[in-house]
């Protein structure tokens, strides 16, 4: 079921415990170009940690990770992010004393500016460049609804304020895939509606996703697809309404 | 001999001999002694606010706390004077700064090995090793006598600007950088008080100056009059020392008492006591400013072969204001913003595609080089090295004046460095005129003052004095 010429991502056999409990046991995953791919389970079952393996935060025990025709298993987060794939936190992850807009701006990949040697001797490059990335950054602001906050500090957010600024930032990386973990958990159901439309339209721009969540209506307004994990193993996948047929995954979730 | 201050300036002579009747404590000639000790207050300063902007960069920015940065001026201070004081065929004009340089160099390199070695560990090891680093550079120091010459001290290496005899178009050349400098430090501390006035309305700017002005005046007066009662009943010997003491400590939580009270009484009545005491203090500082920019103008403007202070100090303060400049260049920008994003959560900078590793080790040598050249100065002002020069106790300061002026902001940390120096000085004669202590006790005394008054600025304000207070209600 994995090995598609046309997958984005694909993930086989990753393997990862934590003393003695297999958080991934030889899970696969694959996301094809142009997708949004569910990965849904029950508590525990490892989806996190699964995000964490992809984007390399966590190293995994066994397994390789093929990220747009290359392995990226051993490389670092952040040249993972630098390649092209982002990840969102489960509990959101905003940098508190920065302002919303320094949030997006510093999501910005390829900036002169951050080369310090550049600050000092081509200030031209850097300001103008900057000028671009604030332009875009407004650009997307508006877009979810969050322009007017754009100068405050993103610790003032509100929990799903901070769930939508996460999503925005990563778009202001340019990825070719996002994972979103749990994009509408505590959030409320109009912005919920708000985030998934934003993500259909971002999606019929090109860029694909990787969605972790409980809400049952996200999963089958959004996904193609979906892989199913309980206790760390693929337990299934296929199109949402298969799944929600599926006898053994109906399990998993009551056996819970 | 007993020449006033007077003497020396002319024409501002009434003003200066009156400012001298209100320091009666000083068991030296103020006159002779007034504008050297001056000229130090200010080198000094620049030493600490570099030193400061060092570590400000590291853990006001980055968050990385480093307890042990003394090591980076050790480090910096003593390649830089051992290397100057090797014989080699190059006028000291170039070799001195390529000492400073090759010294810094050592300094950040110093930040990379710390660096390599914990960054990758978790946060609270950095703590632990940059202490014992700092240990150990003063140790490696103290018993590498061949190459340090150990507790014997290393002296008689060439100073910056020894035996330059300036001519008189140079002075003023010079009198001008200098007076340059300070008017751009003045021209911005107007600019950001010009922002705080705006919007508010002339009567209650007038008012809530008026009350700041009324209270922060009585306040001095009183803790004057007390420092004169106290210093005549030290003299006149018949109270014993428990007595003063008692009597200090009383006087002292009785004014502290009193003007808490008035503060809380006043202040809900002033919606704008914040803009006052801005107008008040940017007044007070330019009073100050310039009754001190008098003494090293006149100094800079006698500059002859013997004066090494005055070019120490010439040197001092543009060092700092080109770091300083070069500093604000980067902390606003791209990058300077990669620092505070590790501040706040490095998981969510490498989420971003950040190289965090990079950017510690980055921020680290950066902020280690800035030290290294503050060492350099340090090593000049004190003309003899000890390894006793630094202890611990320098790192910190180092902190105090951070904290003191608000993390991650390097304008506070100017001040902090300031207001450091200004409170050493003034206590060194206030406080032993004072307090019945003999000197080795009174140095241990100033230090816990220091101690206590920053647990009062963490009570009144946790931020620091020029933090923002939004910052400290922020949920992560
Ligand atoms: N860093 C860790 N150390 C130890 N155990 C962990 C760690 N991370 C996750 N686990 C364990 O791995 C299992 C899977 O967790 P997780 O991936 O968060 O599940 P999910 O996201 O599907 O709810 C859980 O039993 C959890 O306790
Ligand atoms: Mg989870």
């Amino acid at each position: 079921m994995v090995d598609n010429a046309n997958a984005l991502l694909s993930a086989k056999n990753l393997y990862k415990s934590f003393g003695g409990i297999k958080a991934v046991d030889n899970a696969s995953i694959e996301v094809p170009q142009g997708s949004i791919t569910g990965l849904i389970g029950p508590n525990g079952a490892g989806k996190t940690t699964l995000f964490n393996l992809l984007s390399s935060f966590i190293r995994p025990d066994s397994g390789e990770v093929i990220f747009d025709g290359e392995p990226i298993q051993q490389l670092q987060p952040h040249q993972i992010a630098q390649q092209g794939m982002v990840r969102t936190f489960q509990v959101a992850r905003v940098l508190s004393r920065l302002s919303v807009m320094e949030n997006m701006l510093l999501a910005t990949q390829h900036q002169s500016g951050e080369n310090f040697w550049n600050v000092w001797l081509r200030p031209g490059q850097v300001i103008k460049e900057e000028r671009s990335q604030r332009e875009y950054a407004s650009e997307i602001l508006e877009s979810v609804g969050l322009s007017h906050m754009a100068q405050e500090y993103a610790g003032a957010l509100s929990g799903g304020q901070r769930k939508l600024l996460e999503i925005a930032r990563a778009l202001m990386v340019r990825p070719k895939l996002i994972l979103l973990d749990e994009p509408a958990a505590g959030v409320n159901p109009t912005l919920i509606n708000k985030i998934c439309e934003h993500i259909v339209q971002w999606n019929r721009e090109g860029l694909s996703f990787l969605v972790i969540e409980h809400n049952m209506d996200v999963i089958m307004s959004l996904c193609d697809r979906v892989w199913v994990l309980a206790e760390g193993r693929n337990l299934a996948s296929g199109t949402p309404a298969e799944m929600q047929k599926n006898t053994q995954v109906l399990e998993a979730y009551l056996g819970q | 001999m007993n020449r006033t201050v007077g003497d020396r300036l002319g024409n501002s002579e009434p003003a200066i001999t009156a400012i001298a009747k209100l320091f009666p404590f000083h068991n030296l000639p103020f006159a002779t002694c007034m504008e050297g000790y001056i000229v130090s207050l200010i080198i000094f300063t620049a030493i600490f606010a570099l030193f400061g902007l060092g570590l400000n960069l590291q853990w006001g920015y980055t968050g990385l706390i480093n307890f042990g940065h003394v090591a980076f001026m050790a480090v910096g201070g003593y390649v830089t004077v051992l290397l100057s004081d090797l014989d080699v065929p190059i006028p000291l004009l170039i070799w001195i700064p390529f000492c400073v340089l090759v010294g810094s160099l050592f300094a950040a390199l110093l930040g990379l090995l710390i660096g390599l070695s914990t960054v990758r560990l978790r946060e609270d090891y950095l703590a632990i090793v940059t202490i014992g680093v700092s240990e150990m550079v003063r140790l490696v120091a103290l018993n590498e006598e061949w190459l340090t010459r150990g507790a014997f001290g290393v002296q008689g290496f060439p100073l910056p600007l020894q035996g330059f005899a300036p001519t008189l178009l140079t002075r003023i050349g010079m009198l001008a950088i200098f007076t340059g400098v300070i008017a751009i430090g003045y021209w911005q501390l107007w600019k950001w008080l010009r922002q705080r006035i705006k919007g508010v309305s002339r009567q209650s700017l007038i008012n809530s100056s008026l009350a700041v002005a009324g209270y922060l005046g009585s306040l001095g007066l009183l803790l004057y009059g007390t420092v004169i009662i106290a210093r005549q009943l030290k003299l006149a010997e018949d109270l014993s020392p428990w007595l003063l003491g008692l009597f200090l400590l009383g006087a002292l939580v009785g004014i502290i008492a009193l003007y808490t009270w008035l503060a809380q009484q006043t202040i809900p009545r002033l919606p704008d006591w914040f803009v006052g005491l801005s107008l008040v203090s940017c007044l007070l500082s330019l009073a100050v400013g310039l009754w001190i920019y008098q003494f090293a103008a006149h100094a800079i403007y006698t500059y002859s072969r013997t004066s090494i202070k005055t070019g120490l100090m010439f040197i001092s303060v543009l060092v700092v204001a080109v770091i300083f400049w070069g500093l604000q260049k980067l902390v606003r920008s791209p990058w300077g913003r990669v620092l505070k994003a590790i501040r706040e959560d490095e998981e969510v900078a490498k989420a971003l595609g950040k190289n965090v590793f990079w950017y510690k080790l980055q921020a680290l040598m950066l902020g280690g080089l800035v030290a290294g050249v503050a060492g350099a100065l340090y090593a000049w002002q004190l003309t003899t090295v000890y390894p006793d020069n630094f202890q611990p106790l320098v790192t910190f300061n180092a902190w105090t004046i951070v904290v003191l002026g608000g993390a991650g902001n390097n304008v506070g940390t100017l001040l902090g460095a300031a207001i450091f120096w200004a409170y050493q000085t003034s206590t060194r004669f206030i406080l032993a005129d004072v307090v019945p202590l003999d000197d080795a006790r009174l140095g241990a005394f100033r230090v816990m003052i220091i101690g206590l008054l920053l647990m009062v600025l963490m009570v009144w304000r946790p931020q620091g004095i020029l933090g923002k207070k939004e910052e400290l209600t922020l949920g992560r």
